[in-house]
């Protein structure tokens, strides 16, 4: 059996059971939809309720000039300060499929049977994280492109005709397109990682879970107007996400022994 | 060639030892009975044999295939096999029919192949009207029967069954009964772990006892069809009953072991009536007849109060 076979299996198995999990693909769904309809609805509230107000506001918080009226302001600060949550959606995603897979093999005894078979542990590391990652980049992208399409449909009547839809900018298309495809790697990776070493997976995802809290930490401090969250930084996490994903995945295949997963919690 | 020859293997779980010393051979086409007790280490020589764990001394040669301390036997090994886990272990959410078919893409097989044998293993097992069914609610024994239909998915050449009837209710038990029964009919080589002597005496050729080293090899069949022992209790002297008994063609000995009590060792169990006739005809006043244990037990009784007096079991 080729390599790819093998794993190309484990993501079949894995997705047919995320297909067949209504409660993890609600968590999974929830979050993105929470994300992308808070802003939006924020949004329109502002622009029917008081714009004036708004930009004052925000001109007095963030020193943003709102050159091109209320409307490219409002659009430009919700796409500005709610990036960071994009980027928590790939990391948290994986996560709550990924911890659950492989320490929830070995809590219903399917781990035995699985090893058991000539699949080898690259296969089972490959197609686990790809079925991890995949779903959890689709659902960014979409969430994403629904948060983006929502905030050009609200903005576009109020900009001057002819002008450029705010979203995506170049930002927008680097978080999305570079950072969310590493950040998932990583999420997938630490969860693998501790759904190795962690008898429980409920506690390997909990503590995978706390890997978000600096980038929330960022997001809370961008929205406090501490500090400001530009290209630089994405850049830097996005080398960040890379060298920690060629770290983690190596770490995991070496902690994902086949002997020791299945004798060490006898 | 046999299909598998263990030699001094040995395992150790964080200092404590599992096995030692063990080894043993199993000829193709024969149904071997690996017994002991819990802890035996019986769990650890079938996941040593099936590739899943290598042994930290001696070597195996199972079905071709070497294992070695250090070096976990490769895919090759694992798709030889037929194991049969302790626990099931199916995808609950998934249905019988298509946790068979992923387990059968996993031992190499294409999704129409799987698919075929998925279908011909649940008819052959009566699964075929719960194949739609999510594994988590079938019944404790359609779970066993899922799990040894999965061990013949790839057809090996080899199966290692690790205790298929523990926890089963009667029903289920003598439903798994048969279907083993059926595969040793089959002349296919299986290893049979469990600590049900019946179940050793009904399907096994040879059996080892286990209790962290092998304290023997027996054969089973010979010693079932062997000599049928009574205990007698008579209210009468022995002398004379001992002296008939022993004139009977169907006696091979009769052993005095109380002031009233005898052993008797017959060709046969049929030739209990026989015999006990004999003696009442002779006057002797018969108090008690009492069959002794079978062989199997006896020996494993034996065995295991062995294995208690040097410590390798408590």
């Amino acid at each position: 059996m080729s390599p790819l076979r093998g794993a190309a299996v484990m993501v079949e198995k894995e997705l047919l059971e995320l297909r067949r999990s209504p409660v993890l693909l609600l968590s999974m769904i929830s979050l993105p939809i929470t994300i992308v309809l808070m802003p939006l609805g924020l949004y329109a509230w502002l622009m029917r309720a008081a714009p004036e107000q708004a930009v004052d506001f925000l001109r007095d918080l963030y020193g943003i000039a709102g050159e091109g009226g209320k409307a490219a302001a409002l659009a430009a600060l919700l796409a500005k300060n709610w990036l960071p949550m994009f980027l928590v959606l790939p990391i948290f995603l994986p996560i709550l499929i990924a911890a659950q897979s492989v320490g929830g093999e070995r809590e219903r005894r399917t781990l035995e049977p699985l090893l058991a078979t000539p699949v080898t542990t690259l296969e089972i590391i490959l197609g686990k994280s790809v079925a991890a990652v995949v779903p959890s980049v689709l659902l960014t992208w979409i969430a994403a492109a629904i948060f983006c399409g929502g905030i050009d449909a609200l903005a576009l009547p109020h900009l001057p005709p002819g002008s450029p839809a705010p979203l995506p900018d170049g930002s927008w298309l680097f978080a999305t397109g570079v950072l969310s495809p590493l950040l998932a790697l990583f999420g997938n990776a630490i969860a693998v990682v501790l759904g190795s070493v962690v008898a429980d997976p409920r506690a390997a995802q909990n503590l995978a879970g706390m890997t978000v809290v600096p980038l929330l930490g960022a997001l809370v401090a961008q929205l406090a107007g501490r500090v400001s969250l530009g290209w630089r930084f994405y850049f830097a996490l996005a080398l960040a996400a890379l060298v920690a994903d060629i770290a983690l995945v190596a770490l995991a295949a070496r902690l994902f022994d086949r002997e020791k997963l299945l004798t060490r919690w006898r | 060639m046999p299909a598998i020859e263990a030699t001094g293997l040995a395992k150790s779980y964080a200092g404590r030892r599992a096995l030692w010393d063990l080894s043993f051979s199993v000829e193709r086409g024969e149904v071997f009975g690996l017994l002991g007790p819990n802890g035996a280490g019986k769990t650890t020589t079938l996941r040593i044999l099936a590739g899943l764990i290598s042994p930290d001394a001696g070597r195996a040669q199972v079905a071709g295939c070497e294992v070695r301390p250090g070096s976990p036997a490769g895919a090759a090994l694992r798709g030889k096999i037929g194991l049969l886990t302790e626990q099931p272990g199916f995808y609950d959410r998934l249905t019988a029919r298509e946790n068979l078919v992923v387990f059968g893409k996993l031992q190499g097989l294409t999704a129409h192949e799987a698919d075929a044998r998925a279908s011909r293993l649940l008819s052959r097992f009566l699964l075929a009207p719960h194949a739609a069914r999510p594994f988590a609610v079938l019944s404790r024994g359609m779970k066993q029967k899922l799990a040894i239909a999965r061990a013949l998915l790839h057809e090996p050449e080899i199966i290692l069954l690790d205790e298929p009837t523990v926890g089963l209710d009667p029903e289920a038990t003598r439903e798994v009964r048969a279907l083993v029964g059926e595969l040793a009919a089959e002349k296919r080589t299986l290893v049979l772990c469990t600590h049900h002597l019946d179940e050793v005496e009904r399907l096994c050729a040879r059996a080892a006892f286990v209790a962290g080293r092998l304290l023997a090899v027996h054969d089973v069949q010979k010693m079932a069809h062997g000599a049928h022992r009574v205990r007698l209790e008579l209210d009468s002297p022995l002398d004379g009953a001992l002296a008939l008994l022993r004139g009977l063609p169907f006696v091979r000995a009769a052993t005095p072991e109380r002031a009233q009590t005898l052993l008797l060792e017959l060709a046969g169990r049929a030739h209990a009536p026989d015999a006990l006739a004999a003696l009442v005809a002779s006057g002797a006043r018969v108090l008690s007849a009492v069959p002794v244990r079978d062989p199997l037990e006896e020996a494993y009784l034996a065995l295991l109060g062995q294995a208690r007096s040097e410590g390798l079991i408590s």
